[in-house]
Order: structure tokens, then C-alpha cells, then sequence
């Protein structure tokens, strides 16, 4: 039929996915249809109303019946009406049902970040696949209703809290597009209390500043479709590089630690709320506070160990003077590995 | 006769249909719950199992025969206002009303058992009389969640005697059964007292006279309300407390 | 032979009652404020519900202009992220619950249903009053719940996030629960006087199709309002006592709200669009001098529509997570309903061909309604074709798609039926000259907002996005600047509707020359509507067998006949 990979039309963005060239023919097809039916009626309805306009002499005529033309007008449209049925169903099948050999990507959603969890474990919050390799992404959430969409590849799926679900794509060249929210997921003004001033970004990379925007607006981010030997390369560098101490028995060192918690910082969403600047956005910037003592309304706490991770795992067991209670939990969702290079990242930004 | 009607049976045909449509309307609105109803128990047969037997069934059954006998006692009115006795009239009326307040009074009782339990909807499950969850010997907030920090607790397990006498041990999980339970029995409970209202309201009018064979609209609707709610409970009844678990 | 009782035959046969003399004009009968209050006559009931309605109209509009200059560039236009998620949830539910689902039934449908069909009132006027003052508790509720610091759910509340948001939702929910109740109680009083009401001679068959359009609307406010007002309930006591019905960590389904949301609100749609259709039905007839093309069909495709709307609400849900058995059945469900409203569309079409066209500007309003519905409903065609919604739905595409069905459909056919009815309402003629300036900003305006939007919505912008990403700038500047020719239209249909009202010279009985029932009788109507009992001998539409002087239009003896130029 149509070749995939077509450019972007008027209409419609670039195709990206096995999908998109029959999403596009039905698309067209219902356009064009829709066109014809539409020329028809409303160019007979303005040429008529013209030509048998009120004026001296001419009378309208008593309205006959004819039913046939009645029987016309209420069957033919059932056959055009099957067929979109028809076609459209068959898609979405196709779109449905993923094929046995697909590689799994977990994607976690939550208020207002994107997590995509591959097969050796390492994370990001960038989607990265490989092409001509069919993808299956298995979604959960853990607030609210979110939407995974990608426009190029014409999927769409809500991630249901307390649900899995899924969706598969496969991309049919190396690009990237984005990724964006669209099941309406609440929002917040930016900065605590609203003050911040709000402007977005002009990289087409990050169109929105991270921080600035919390909501679902700004729960955007990319998916890059790799070659398989870039892709390759991606997995080794979310590679946990703390796991190849573990194997030997040695302690992970502090640096490599606070590295890879610098990069968790960013894929857990961290950064949504926190700066490692002094700036305050939602949530206290890191700026310094290890060993500091906070004033929180259970009193003062120092700022250590226990408390960092109490903060991650139950972070209203204690909130910090000043600020407000929204930072969601993270049990489950990130393990007792991450923290430690969390926490050693925090250390490290004591000054 | 109001002004606008030609003839008075113009005026009693177009109140009786007002009348069924409304309670029309009233059927959907349980049909919603109905609904919820069947597809958790499709979900949970099991815990609807397990739970339902801690409905008295006695209690339940009781309140069955009283709302029947009130139907009866409701339609007896209609027909003594249709001939004109008033004075029967009130009396099937009052029977009627004293019903309700039984009916009122045995779900109080069944109620306040459970509260007592803990067998509450949602994350009160597994709090007694909805009390505070306490943690390291402090309050942490209700169950009810109009906190406006949103702090609530969770439902708990259960252990506790059955009707039947026997001691079960109830996952936080039941307390979606007793979620539908209340909703469908509080929304009927709230329809028993509406009704309640209206019978009296037509009791009162009765008193005063304005009844006669030609005219006995409002005791007919009233009568016609009535049987409504008696008629979800019969439904309400084997579904909630009699139906287990299909073998 | 005279149809029906002409005004100025017999007059002065009922006694006078408490609520004024049946023979003098409705507006003239009594007098005072609490002649208003207290007033059961459907006629001014239908006028305040018109009063309050426009309000709400305008409310939402405002809220709507906000939004729109927000999106006009990137990044902060005018407000912040928060209070913009604040605006679109309250323009959609103004529009929805306080504007567009009473607009027609509640306002336009109670003044002339009982006229219609040559009664002297609906059957319950109590309960009309009463559903009115219900209508104002919701009004106030709602107010309320924007003043206690507002709602961010969407006009759908869609749990889980509408059970964690602030507390506000409750008092809006128990608005729309109560706005639900005023709807309910309209449904149930013009299903009986339609059932009950009718004049000797208004069979089924007579029966005019705005009528019909009232009673298939009814009934569907019946059959589905019930549904959301349990929702509703539910929505509150998982608020109030965290039952769990909606939320996934105590055992309940977030997806199970959206289902019995979207089987209330589907089928709300149509009591939206049907009293549009049912409207758009009187004006081409009137205005073509002709009885509409089919007229059985548009009246059984009315009953259709309202059945079969109740079908197909999981079309809404088709990326939700519903089984592939219940998304083929929903999307097959839903090409159906394109069948009746197809039906409309045609007749419509066929009624204007070889008729005697009168371009007043209820006409031109009349015929925008076929342009922009055709437009609204085929684009509904890509939406329940599954494959194709996958990728379009929640994106601007669906907003276009709805506001041509609702605002291209309902609100024009309201605006035309306004203008219409504005002389029986009122006796006075407006401007028809401004009312056509009117239109056209209407139109062009309506169409430079949306058209923008299914494009950027088919290249993949999402709904409910404070800000945007670059490539779709230079639609929503466009769309921003339709949104004011938009504006300016409405404001001057608004003024000139108002401008009649103290400046319009008297209007004849029958200004427009049409041979409908609602014109055989006073204008303004008098108290009891018609001198005597009306006994109908033809349809509303029997152009040919109406006489020449029911179907006179009187300008003669008022002097001057703006619009037509008729011998
Ligand atoms: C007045 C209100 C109204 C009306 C009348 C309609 C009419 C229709 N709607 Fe629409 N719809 C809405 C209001 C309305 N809708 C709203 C408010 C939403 C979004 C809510 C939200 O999410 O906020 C929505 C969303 C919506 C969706 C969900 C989109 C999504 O979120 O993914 C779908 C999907 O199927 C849909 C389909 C249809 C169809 C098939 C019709 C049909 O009834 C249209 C039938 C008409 C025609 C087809 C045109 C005339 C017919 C012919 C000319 C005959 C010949 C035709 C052929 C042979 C093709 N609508
Ligand atoms: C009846 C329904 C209705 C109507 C008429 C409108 C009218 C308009 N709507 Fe809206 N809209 C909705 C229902 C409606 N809308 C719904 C349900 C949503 C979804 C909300 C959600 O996502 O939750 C929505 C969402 C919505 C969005 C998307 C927001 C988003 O997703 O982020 C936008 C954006 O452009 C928009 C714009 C407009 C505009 C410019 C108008 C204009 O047409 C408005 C023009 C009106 C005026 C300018 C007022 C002038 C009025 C008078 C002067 C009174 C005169 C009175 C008489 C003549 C009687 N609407
Ligand atoms: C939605 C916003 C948000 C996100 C996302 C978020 N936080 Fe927070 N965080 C807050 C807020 C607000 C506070 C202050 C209130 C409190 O103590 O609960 C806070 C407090 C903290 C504190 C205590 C700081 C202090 O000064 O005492 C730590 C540590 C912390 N967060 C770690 C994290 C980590 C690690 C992540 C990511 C894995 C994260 N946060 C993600 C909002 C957020
Ligand atoms: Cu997440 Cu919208
Ligand atoms: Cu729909």
C-alpha cells in the first residue's frame, strides 16, 4: 500500500512505526470520504438555497415523499460505515496484540515524570530502542491516570494505578519524537507557592525546564530510536557502575557512588523538585544540607543517613518548615542500592 | 382541578405517569450500584463470600416481612381512600409509617453492630467506631479522609465472630463488601425515610379531609412510592445477605 | 378553513385565577417581583431559565477567551499553570452543566413545548418552578466551589486525581448532582405533558419536531441522569470516607468511574444535540415555506439517536484498558448513531430543495447548523474508528471535534432559534440587519478558532496543556485570534437581541409567515396561550393547506417588512 517511513504531511506528523502507514491510510480514507460527503451536502444546501430563494413569483412546492431515496440515504451509508468499522478494528489489533519476540522496557509514570526501566535493570527517563526490534512496554503508575503517547509512532495507552498495561510499537528508522502525557494528570503552579516565574525552554530537547514545570503539560521526553550498536551502548551507560564492585565484595567508592546517584537524581524525577544549585523549587534544594539540622514539624532533624532515607521512602513522616507535603513515596520504586548513591550524591554536594 | 388540565382524569392520568417515570429514574439510579455490585463480587467471590456471612440474616429476613406487610398495609390505604372510608384509611396509613420505623430501627441496630466491629467501608475497615489510627502512641489522623493534609489510614485485617457464630479472620480487602453494603443499604435506608415523609405528609392531609373517592391522588402516588422502596429491598435482601458463593 | 383559533376570534372564556387573567398577555397578567418568584406559568419560568442560562453562557465564554489567551504564545501568557488547569475545568462545566444542557429543554423547550402542542401549561408547573429554583441551588453550589478555591479534575472528574485534589470537588459534585435533579425533573414534566397535554387534533403525526426533539431529549434526561447522580454520590463518599469503590489500593477499579461517567455523559451529548436538531427542524421549515422533507423519518431518527446513544459511552475509553471485545462492540455501536443523525442531515438538505428560501438570519443560522454539524459528526467518524483514535484521542483533535458538535451544533441552533422565537418571546423585532453582521463574525470567527485545532490535533497536541511545544505556536495564535471575531459576533448577536427589547417596534403575530402552531395564537402570547381550546385540522408545516391569513405575516398593518420582500 503506502510506504512506510513517509515524511510528515499536512495533517499528520512522520511515521516512526510499523503501525503508522495504515493508521494513516484510514485516517485518509475517513478525510477524503468525509470531504466528498460534506462538498456534497453543504454545496447542494447553499446552491439550493440560492437558486429557490424567496422572491415575486416563485412558490416553494408542497414537499412530496419518496421513499426510495429515503431507503438510499439511511442503507448506503451503513456499507461505508462497516468498512471504517472494519479497517479500524483490524488496526487496532494489529496495535494491540504484540508479537511473541518483543523486548520488554517497564515505564513507571508518576506525577509528572516518565521512568523507563530496561532488561539489565539500568534506567533512564529518556526512552531509547533499538529499530526494527519490536518493543513492548509494560505501564504502571503510581499516582493518577497517565497517557504514554508518541505521536510519530500513533500509540497511545493510559497507565492505570494499581493496572499493568501495555503497548507495543516497532520503529522502522533511527529518529527520535516525543514522548508526551495525555490523560489530563493534575498540576502545580512552579516554586512552592507559585513564585516562580514560568518560561519555557527552546531546546526541542527539553522544552520545558526541569523544575519549573510540574504538571502534565511538562511530563514530556524523548524517545530516540538507535541503531542496535548505539543502542548497545546506551545499556552499558545506565549500567549500574557501583554493580561491578558488588561482584568483587568491594565497597563501592564514594565518587563513582555520587555519580551514579548524580544520574538517578535526574531519571527518578528527583529534579522535578529538588536543585543541587541553593535555588528552591517545590522541595528544599540539596544545596548543603547534609549534616545540617532542619527545623520540621516534628522538631529540628539532622540531616543524615537514616533521615535521607526515611525522606525517600516516608517523606512525611517529617516535613521540612516551609514547605509543603507533596513529595510522593518511593517504596518500591527504587532500591536500597540507589539510596546509598543518593545519599552519597547528596554528601557530595555539601560543598 | 388545576387550572390547566381540561378534565380531572386528564389531571390524574398525567400525575400517575409523572409519578412512574420518577420512579424509573429511581431504579437507574440503584441500577449504578447494582451494577458496581455484580462486577466486584465477578472479581472477589470469595471475600463476598467470607463477609456476607456476617449480615444477621434473621435481622435481615425480619426486615423483609415488616416491609412487605407495609406494602400490603400502603395498598389497603389506597383502596379504603378509593371507597371513601377515611377512617381506615388512617389507620392503614399509620401501620404503614410504624413499619418504617421498625424497619428504621432493626438496620440501626444491624448498623451499629458492625460499627462496632469494624466492618466499616474503605479505609475505615478494621477501625471500630471509626477511631484514629495510632502509631508509636500517637494519633495519626481518622480513617475519614477530610483531613486536609489527606492523611488517612489504611483498612486493617479483621478478626471477629460471624453471625453464624464461627471466627473468621477478614483481609483489609473486605472492605469493598461492606463498601457496597453500606452505599446500597444507606441509599435505600435514605429512601425509606423520604418515603416515610411522604406518607405522613399525606396522612396529615388525609386528617384534614381532602380526600374522596373522586380524589386520592396523593395516596395513590404516595402508595406507589412505597412500593418502590420495598421493592428494592427485596432485591437488596438475597443479594447482600443470602447469596454465597456459587459452587 | 381556520386551523386553529385566530387571536382575535372569541376571547374571554375562563374565569380569572389567582395568577391573572388567561386572556392578557403573559407578561401583562400580573405584575411585581413576586409575580415572578412564585410564578407558575411556563412562559416566564422559560424566560428566566433564558436569563440565567445566557449568564452561564457568558460566563463560560469569558473563561473560554481566558484559555484560549493563555495558549496565544508559549510559556506564561497570562496566568500561571495551576490557575489554567482551573479555567478549562471550569469553562467546560459552565458550558456543560450550567449553559448547554439546560439551554434549549429548560429555557426555549418551556415556552414553547406547551404552545406547541396548544396547552395551556406543562403538566406539573409546580414542579417546573421547582426544578428552576433546583437549577439555582446548583448555580450557587458551584459557585461556591469556585469561590472555596476551585476545581482542576476536568469537566470528567476522573479519579483518582478528582479524589485527590483539593476538597472543593465535593461542592462541585454536589452541584452537578443537583444541576442533575433540576434536568431530571424537566425530563419527567415534558415527557407527561407531551404524553397527557396535547390539543384535540395534535396526533403523533402533527406533532411538531421540535416537539418530538423535547421528548426524545426527555427521555433520555430520565433514563441517564439517574446514572451520574449515583456516580456522583459515590465520587463523594470516596471523598468523604475513602470507601475504595474507585481507588485501586483498597480492591476498587479507577476505570470502573469512567464507565458509569461516560454512560451518563454520552447520552448526555445528545440531550445537547437533539434539541439543536429539533430546533434547526423549525427554522428550514419555516424558512424553505415548506413541510420538512421526511418528517416521520427526523422524528423516529430522534427516538434513534436517543436509544442508540446509550450504547456506545465506551467509546470514550477505547485506550482506557477496556477487553478488545468491549472496544470492537463500542466502536461498531457508535458508526451506528451515524445512521439517524445522517437521516437529519439529508432531509434537511432535501427540505431547502424547491422550497421558497427566506435569508433571515434564523436561516443563516439554520443553515451554519447543517455546515458546522456535518463537520462536527463526520470528524466523530475518525474517533470511533479505533485505529485512528488510538492516535487522536486527547489531543486537540477531540476538542475540535466537540465544540463543532456542540457549540458549531447546539449553540448556533440556539442563537437561530433565539433570534426566531426573540418576536413571540418578546413582541418586539429586532435588527435583523445587525443580526446578520452577527452571524457572520459568528461563523467566520467559530471556524478560524477550531479548524486550526483539528490540525494541530491530528499532528499530536495534546488537550489540557497549559504550554505547548514550538511547532504548534502558529495554530493557537490563530485559533486565539478566532476566539475574539468570535467574541465580537456573540457580543453583537447579544446586544441585538437586548436592543430590540427597547428600541424594536412591536412585531407583528406573525413576522417570519410561518404556518407553525406556536404562531397561530397571540404574540406575545397571552396568559393561557390561546383564547380557547385550539383544535388543530393540519401539521405545523401544511404550507398548502394553511390559509392565507394564518400564514399572513402582518407587517402590513405594523408598516415595513425588514427581510423579505414578499408580494
Ligand atoms: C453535542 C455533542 C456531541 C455529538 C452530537 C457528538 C457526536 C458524535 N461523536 Fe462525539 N464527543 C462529544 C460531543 C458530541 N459528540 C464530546 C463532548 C466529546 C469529548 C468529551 C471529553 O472527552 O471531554 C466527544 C468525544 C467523542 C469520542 C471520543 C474521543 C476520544 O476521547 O477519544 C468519539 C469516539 O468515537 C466520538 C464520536 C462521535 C460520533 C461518531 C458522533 C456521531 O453522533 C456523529 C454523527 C453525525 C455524522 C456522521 C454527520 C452527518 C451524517 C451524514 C452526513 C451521513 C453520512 C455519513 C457517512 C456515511 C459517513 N465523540
Ligand atoms: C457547550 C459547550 C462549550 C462551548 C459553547 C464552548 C465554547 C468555547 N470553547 Fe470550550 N470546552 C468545552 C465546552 C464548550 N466550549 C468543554 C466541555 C471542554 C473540555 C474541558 C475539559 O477538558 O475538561 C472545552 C475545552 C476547551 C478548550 C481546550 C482546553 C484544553 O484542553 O486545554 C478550548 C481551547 O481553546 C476551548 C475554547 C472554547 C472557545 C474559544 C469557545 C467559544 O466558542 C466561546 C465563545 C463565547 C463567548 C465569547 C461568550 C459570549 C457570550 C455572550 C456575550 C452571551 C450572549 C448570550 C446570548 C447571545 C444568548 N474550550
Ligand atoms: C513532587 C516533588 C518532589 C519530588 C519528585 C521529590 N521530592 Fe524530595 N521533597 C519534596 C518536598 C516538598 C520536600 C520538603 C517537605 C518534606 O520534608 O517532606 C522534600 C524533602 C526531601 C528531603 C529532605 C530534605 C531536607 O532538606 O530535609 C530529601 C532527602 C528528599 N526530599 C529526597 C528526594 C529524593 C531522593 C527524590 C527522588 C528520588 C525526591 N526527593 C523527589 C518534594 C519532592
Ligand atoms: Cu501525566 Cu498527564
Ligand atoms: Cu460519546
Amino acid at each position: 500500500m503506502i510506504e512506510p517511513n513517509a515524511p510528515p504531511t499536512f495533517q499528520l506528523p512522520e511515521q516512526m512505526s510499523t503501525v503508522s502507514a495504515d493508521v494513516d491510510w484510514m485516517y485518509y480514507f475517513i478525510y477524503w470520504t468525509s470531504v466528498v460527503l460534506f462538498v456534497a451536502i453543504v454545496g447542494a444546501m447553499v446552491w439550493w438555497a440560492i437558486k429557490y430563494r424567496e422572491r415575486k413569483g416563485h412558490k416553494a412546492e408542497p414537499t412530496g415523499h419518496n421513499l426510495p431515496l429515503e431507503i438510499a440515504w439511511t442503507v448506503a451509508p451503513i456499507f461505508i460505515l462497516v468498512f471504517m468499522f472494519h479497517k479500524g478494528f483490524q488496526g487496532y489489533m494489529d496495535m494491540d496484540l504484540a508479537p511473541a519476540n518483543a523486548m520488554e522496557i517497564r515505564v513507571n509514570a508518576k506525577q509528572w515524570a516518565w521512568e523507563f526501566v530496561y532488561p539489565n535493570g539500568g534506567s533512564s527517563d529518556e526512552l531509547h530502542v533499538p529499530v526494527h526490534q519490536p518493543v513492548k512496554l509494560v505501564m504502571a503508575s503510581a499516582d493518577v491516570l497517565h497517557s504514554f503517547y508518541v505521536p510519530a509512532l500513533r500509540v497511545k495507552r493510559d497507565l492505570v494505578p494499581g493496572m499493568y498495561t501495555s503497548v507495543w510499537f516497532e520503529a522502522t528508522h533511527v529518529g527520535h519524537d516525543d514522548i508526551m502525557c495525555a490523560e489530563y494528570c493534575g498540576g502545580r503552579s512552579s516554586g512552592p507557592n507559585g513564585e516562580l516565574p514560568y518560561q519555557p525552554s527552546d531546546d526541542p530537547l527539553h522544552p520545558f525546564v526541569a523544575g519549573q514545570a510540574t504538571g502534565h503539560w511538562a511530563m514530556h521526553s524523548m524517545l530516540y530510536v538507535e541503531t542496535p550498536e548505539d543502542y548497545a551502548k546506551f545499556l552499558k551507560s545506565i549500567g549500574d557502575p557501583c554493580d561491578q564492585y558488588a561482584s568483587t565484595g568491594k565497597k563501592c567508592p564514594a565518587e563513582v557512588a555520587a555519580g551514579q546517584g548524580a544520574k538517578l537524581y535526574q531519571s527518578k524525577g528527583c529534579v522535578a523538585c529538588h536543585t543541587t544549585t541553593g535555588a528552591r523549587l517545590v522541595g528544599p534544594s540539596w544545596k548543603g544540607i547534609w549534616g545540617k539540622t532542619e527545623a520540621t514539624d516534628h522538631g529540628p532533624m539532622v540531616v543524615d543517613e537514616q533521615y535521607v532515607r526515611k525522606s525517600i521512602l516516608d517523606p512525611n513522616f517529617r516535613v521540612v518548615n516551609g514547605y509543603q507535603a507533596v513529595m510522593p513515596t518511593f517504596l518500591g520504586q527504587i532500591s536500597d542500592g540507589e539510596i546509598d548513591e543518593i545519599t552519597q550524591y547528596i554528601k557530595s554536594l555539601k560543598e | 382541578m388545576q387550572h390547566h388540565f381540561d378534565t380531572p382524569e386528564q389531571q390524574f392520568n398525567a400525575s400517575k405517569l409523572g409519578m412512574w417515570v420518577f420512579i424509573a429514574t429511581e431504579i437507574l439510579m440503584f441500577g449504578g450500584l447494582f451494577c458496581a455490585y455484580a462486577i466486584w463480587r465477578a472479581m472477589e467471590p470469595n471475600i463476598f463470600d467470607q463477609a456476607h456471612h456476617f449480615l444477621n440474616k434473621i435481622l435481615g429476613a425480619s426486615n423483609t416481612v415488616v416491609l412487605l406487610f407495609s406494602s400490603l398495609t400502603a395498598a389497603l390505604a389506597v383502596r379504603s381512600a378509593q371507597v371513601g372510608k377515611r377512617n381506615m384509611t388512617t389507620i392503614y396509613l399509620v401501620t404503614t409509617i410504624v413499619c418504617a420505623g421498625i424497619f428504621l430501627v432493626i438496620k440501626w441496630f444491624e448498623y451499629s453492630h458492625k460499627f462496632h466491629l469494624g466492618l466499616l467501608p474503605g479505609h475505615c475497615f478494621g477501625h471500630p467506631w471509626f477511631s484514629a489510627t495510632v502509631q508509636n502512641g500517637q494519633e495519626v489522623g481518622t480513617c475519614l479522609r477530610v483531613h486536609a493534609d489527606q492523611t488517612s489510614s489504611m483498612p486493617q485485617w479483621v478478626r471477629a465472630i460471624d453471625e453464624s457464630g464461627h471466627e473468621q479472620l477478614l483481609p483489609p480487602r473486605a472492605n469493598m463488601f461492606f463498601a457496597i453494603y453500606f452505599c446500597m443499604t444507606g441509599l435505600h435506608a435514605l429512601h425509606v425515610i423520604v418515603g416515610m415523609s411522604i406518607l405522613v405528609w399525606v396522612l396529615y392531609k388525609n386528617l384534614k379531609g381532602t380526600f374522596s373517592p373522586a380524589y386520592f391522588t396523593p395516596v395513590d402516588l404516595g402508595a406507589l412510592y412505597w412500593h418502590l422502596v420495598d421493592l428494592v429491598w427485596i432485591y437488596l435482601f438475597p443479594l447482600l445477605y443470602l447469596v454465597g458463593k456459587p459452587e | 378553513m381556520a386551523a386553529v383559533d385566530m387571536p382575535h376570534v372569541g376571547a374571554g372564556h375562563h374565569a380569572a385565577d389567582s395568577h391573572g387573567d388567561p386572556d392578557a398577555m403573559y407578561l401583562k397578567a400580573s405584575h411585581g417581583i413576586r409575580s415572578w418568584l412564585f410564578t407558575l406559568d411556563h412562559k416566564r419560568i422559560g424566560l428566566m431559565y433564558l436569563t440565567m442560562v445566557a449568564l452561564a453562557f457568558l460566563v463560560g465564554g469569558v473563561f473560554a477567551l481566558l484559555v484560549r489567551l493563555e495558549l496565544f504564545s508559549r510559556g506564561k501568557t497570562i496566568i500561571d499553570g495551576e490557575t489554567y488547569n482551573r479555567f478549562f475545568t471550569l469553562h467546560g462545566a459552565v458550558m456543560v452543566f450550567l449553559f448547554i444542557i439546560p439551554s434549549v429543554p429548560a429555557a426555549l423547550g418551556n415556552f414553547f413545548l406547551p404552545i406547541m402542542i396548544g396547552a395551556k401549561d406543562v403538566a406539573f408547573p409546580r414542579l417546573n418552578l421547582l426544578s428552576f429554583y433546583i437549577y439555582l441551588c446548583g448555580v450557587a453550589i458551584l459557585l461556591t466551589s469556585i469561590i472555596m478555591g476551585s476545581v482542576d479534575t476536568g469537566w470528567t472528574f476522573y479519579t483518582p486525581y478528582s479524589v485527590q485534589t483539593t476538597n472543593s470537588v465535593i461542592s462541585m459534585t454536589l452541584g452537578v448532582f443537583v444541576l442533575g435533579f433540576s434536568s431530571i425533573l424537566t425530563g419527567v414534566n415534558f415527557l407527561v405533558t407531551v404524553h397527557s397535554m396535547r390539543a384535540p387534533g395534535c396526533t403523533w403525526g402533527r406533532m411538531p419536531l421540535f416537539v418530538w426533539g423535547m421528548y426524545a431529549t426527555a427521555l433520555i434526561q430520565i433514563l441517564a441522569t439517574p446514572v451520574l447522580a449515583i456516580t456522583l454520590l459515590l465520587l463523594c463518599a470516596e471523598r468523604f470516607f475513602g470507601i475504595g469503590v474507585f481507588d485501586p489500593k483498597l480492591g476498587g477499579d479507577p476505570v470502573l468511574f469512567q464507565h458509569f461517567f461516560w454512560f451518563y455523559s454520552h447520552p448526555a451529548v445528545y440531550i445537547m444535540i437533539v434539541p439543536g436538531m429539533a430546533i434547526n427542524s423549525e427554522l428550514i421549515a419555516t424558512f424553505s415555506r415548506r413541510a420538512i422533507f421526511g418528517q416521520f423519518a427526523i422524528a423516529m431518527s430522534s427516538l434513534g439517536l436517543a436509544i442508540l446513544g446509550f450504547l456506545v459511552w465506551g467509546h470514550h475509553l477505547f485506550v482506557a484498558g477496556m477487553s478488545e471485545f468491549a472496544t470492537m462492540l463500542f466502536s461498531a455501536l457508535t458508526f451506528l448513531v451515524a445512521i439517524p443523525s445522517g437521516v437529519k442531515v439529508f432531509n434537511w438538505t432535501a427540505t431547502i430543495y424547491k422550497g421558497s428560501i427566506l435569508w433571515a438570519s434564523p436561516m443563516l443560522y439554520g443553515m451554519a447548523f447543517i455546515f458546522l454539524f456535518t463537520i462536527g459528526g463526520l470528524t466523530g467518524l475518525f474517533l470511533g474508528t479505533l485505529s485512528v483514535d488510538v492516535h487522536l484521542t486527547d489531543t486537540y483533535f477531540v476538542v475540535a471535534h466537540f465544540h463543532y458538535v456542540m457549540m458549531g451544533g447546539t449553540v448556533i441552533a440556539f442563537l437561530g432559534g433565539l433570534l426566531y422565537w426573540w418576536p413571540k418571546m418578546t413582541g418586539k423585532w429586532h435588527d435583523e440587519f445587525k443580526a446578520k453582521i452577527g452571524f457572520w463574525f459568528v461563523f467566520v470567527g467559530f471556524n478560524t478558532v477550531f479548524i486550526p485545532q483539528f490540525i494541530m490535533g491530528s499532528r499530536g497536541m495534546p488537550r489540557r496543556y497549559y504550554d505547548y511545544l514550538p511547532q504548534f505556536e502558529i495554530f493557537h495564535r490563530v485559533s486565539t485570534v478566532g476566539s475574539w471575531i468570535l467574541a465580537i459576533g456573540l457580543f453583537t448577536t447579544a446586544y441585538t437581541l437586548l436592543e430590540a427589547l427597547w428600541k424594536g417596534k412591536p412585531a407583528p403575530r406573525n413576522p417570519w409567515g410561518s404556518a407553525g402552531y406556536e404562531w397561530m395564537t397571540d404574540t406575545p402570547p397571552c396568559l393561557a396561550n390561546f383564547h380557547k381550546q385550539p383544535v388543530f385540522t393540519r401539521g405545523p408545516y401544511d404550507y398548502h393547506l394553511a390559509t392565507a391569513e394564518e400564514l399572513s405575516t402582518g407587517w402590513d398593518e405594523v408598516g415595513g417588512e425588514p427581510g423579505s420582500k414578499k408580494d
